[in-house]
């Protein structure tokens, strides 16, 4: 008798544009599959939100490892980060530079060292050290994140803002993960580091409660440490949802910031919640493969008939 | 409100022939922010001071002082955070500047970001005109002794307060674990576990174990166990506990609520702390020492 596993990921809480709607969507739905068949085959939720969050950083529609923004010099910072529910081991890095799999490398953080966080140029040699390959950041930035970019620098504004990428879990043992990484905002201050890698606010897991990863506005989800928030409401006895709402409209209220959340529970009851016009996410339990991109919307495919 | 400040020297070790130096070191900076809040000042001013006082001060690990990394040089990580509306700014991995304090303030009113790391907080303190000074200056006898013979640190600064208005801030500052990887940061540069302040609330700084105090945001525990009714003392020590049983962290906490009331609570044998309030200066290093005397007689004595 185990646990009804469960997986959900999102591709970022922000206006997502038209022409990127059909593979924001595709994304999430491959990366959730993706996940889902390491929890299908008995595996740990830290793997298959590793997997998922890999996905995602691999697909260039999502603004994080390939696709990333550029920061003020040109150059990709990275950040990222992943969480063990069960022991409240976490893995962090940040500001990161040529790295295809952040998610990865935290990853690392977690099970090769006694620390929590890594950062910059120390990150980078220790990433070195461990024979992880460092790819040229051609290889990681798209034509469109340049042009985005060389507009910014022309007229000092962007209509995208590009956002993270994140998974939560649950597996048949009932443990619990989280994982979000981000490639950060277009011409950010060099060295600038949002809520991704900061435990509690891009993230957070713990099998006594639930796990969360979050997207938006850093600098208003780091305010009100929206991930443990969202954990502290459920504790309370709230549901997923009503967690979720509770606290997004608490930032939106206390610090005028938007986002998104995705939540399990420790019972595997999860919502995919967000403040901004759209978040594509996607989650699967029971056979069923639930996914949406604007406010209120859920589609549902069978995927495998449940026994 | 009458205004409180509560300030830390770190939680862990101190060898006896340090404890003056702790004692001494802790409530100057408590007198000193004090000062600041006796003159109608701000609590955000009152901690940045504090705590600069002490990362200027040799004894502890901050600024000067500060403990080396793996391949001998000092990085710092810092915090400060305005419970008003919840503003914050810190730094991660800087190095080469004399108090990470005062650039964490700069992060948090000069750019609309929350932390710079690493070489791009160096390259804001320079457009900030924030003197670069030669690492070597942040060396001290004592941190090199520690480095070769690798012994264990003594912890983070950090200081609390509200001030008359009822606003609280926050403020945490640290070089970290001596032979640490370089580019290790701990919990005094992330929201939440090596500070948090909200005037809704209250303010704390932690200092003990980094990676245990960010594995359960302890800031935010602490305060979140306040406003769920319990008192200063109760949250402070539920959340040590906590750290303790499901993590294995020890470690120590100061906090002011938004009505005044504050702790010093701490789960290793030593944390050095020091309180003004009403005129009066308390403060202590091992469990249950408490030394107090009035404002007037401290200055007087320094």
């Amino acid at each position: 008798m185990g646990t009804e596993p469960v997986l959900v990921v999102h591709g970022g809480a922000w206006a997502v544009p038209d022409e990127f709607a059909e593979r924001s969507i595709l994304g999430v739905k491959n990366a959730v599959k993706s996940g889902f068949a390491v929890l299908e085959m008995g595996g740990s939720s830290m793997k298959a939100v590793e997997m998922a969050v890999q996905a995602l950083e691999d697909d260039t529609v999502f603004d994080a490892g390939h696709g990333a923004v550029l920061n003020a010099d040109g150059y990709v910072e990275l950040d990222a980060i992943i969480m063990n529910g069960k022991t409240l081991a976490a893995g962090a890095v940040s500001c990161i530079r040529n790295i295809s799999n952040p998610v990865t490398f935290a990853c690392s953080v977690l099970e090769k060292t006694p620390y929590v966080m890594l950062t910059g140029l120390g990150a980078n040699q220790f990433a070195k050290k461990l024979g992880i390959p460092q790819v040229p950041v051609e290889e990681l930035v798209t034509d469109h994140a340049k042009a985005e970019w060389e507009q910014y620098r022309k007229y000092k504004k962007t209509t995208k803002v590009h956002d993270t990428v994140g998974a939560v879990a649950i597996d048949c043992e009932g443990n619990m993960a989280c994982a979000t990484s981000t490639g950060g905002i277009t011409n950010k201050m060099v060295g600038r580091v949002g809520d991704t890698p900061v435990i509690g606010s891009g993230g957070y897991a713990d099998n006594l409660v639930g796990a969360v990863s979050a997207t938006g506005h850093g600098e208003s989800i780091m305010k009100v440490t929206l991930a443990r928030l969202i954990l502290f409401h459920m504790e309370q006895g709230k549901t997923p949802e009503e967690a979720a709402d509770s606290a997004l409209h608490y930032m939106e209220k206390r610090v005028h910031g938007r986002g998104g959340v995705i939540v399990v529970s420790k019972t595997g009851e999860w919502t995919a919640r967000f403040t901004t016009k759209r978040m594509a996410w996607a989650g699967i339990k029971e056979g069923v493969l639930m996914y949406g991109l604007n406010p209120g919307e859920t589609i549902q495919e069978i995927i495998k008939p449940h026994k | 409100m009458k205004p409180v400040i509560v300030v830390h020297g770190g939680a862990g070790r101190i060898f006896k022939d340090r404890e003056e130096g702790a004692r001494s070191g802790v409530t100057r900076a408590a007198l000193k922010g004090y000062s600041i809040l006796k003159q109608g000042g701000n609590a955000l001013d009152a901690v940045e001071e504090a705590v600069t006082s002490m990362e200027d001060d040799p004894h502890f690990n901050a600024g000067c002082g500060s403990v080396l990394n793996e391949k001998g040089e000092v990085e710092m990580d810092a915090i400060i955070m305005d419970g008003k509306n919840l503003a914050s700014g810190a730094v991660s991995a800087v190095k080469c500047i004399a108090n990470p304090i005062k650039l964490a303030r700069l992060v948090m009113e000069k750019t609309e970001h929350m932390l710079l790391t690493d070489h791009g907080a160096n390259l804001f303190a320079k457009a900030m005109g924030v003197p670069e000074i030669p690492g070597e200056k942040l060396i001290t006898e004592r941190s090199r002794e520690r480095w070769s013979k690798n012994l264990e640190d003594p912890g983070t600064v950090g200081a609390v307060a509200i001030d008359n208005e009822g606003n609280v801030a926050c403020a945490t500052s640290t070089g970290g674990l001596t032979n640490k990887l370089v580019g290790r940061v701990g919990d005094s540069a992330c929201i939440g576990s090596g500070g948090y302040a909200d005037n809704h609330v209250g303010a704390s700084s932690t200092t003990g174990h980094g990676e245990s105090m960010m594995k359960v945001v302890l800031a935010r525990l602490l305060l979140y166990h306040m406003e769920q009714g319990m008192s200063p003392v109760e949250a402070a020590d539920t959340a040590l506990n906590y750290m303790k049983t499901r993590v294995g962290g020890l470690g120590g906490v100061i906090v002011v609520s938004n009505s005044g009331d504050w702790a010093a609570r701490f789960s290793t044998k030593q944390m050095s702390w020091a309180t003004v309030k009403d005129d009066q200066l308390q403060y202590g290093i091992y469990t249950g020492e408490i030394h107090t005397s009035s404002v007037a007689e401290a200055l007087e004595s320094k």
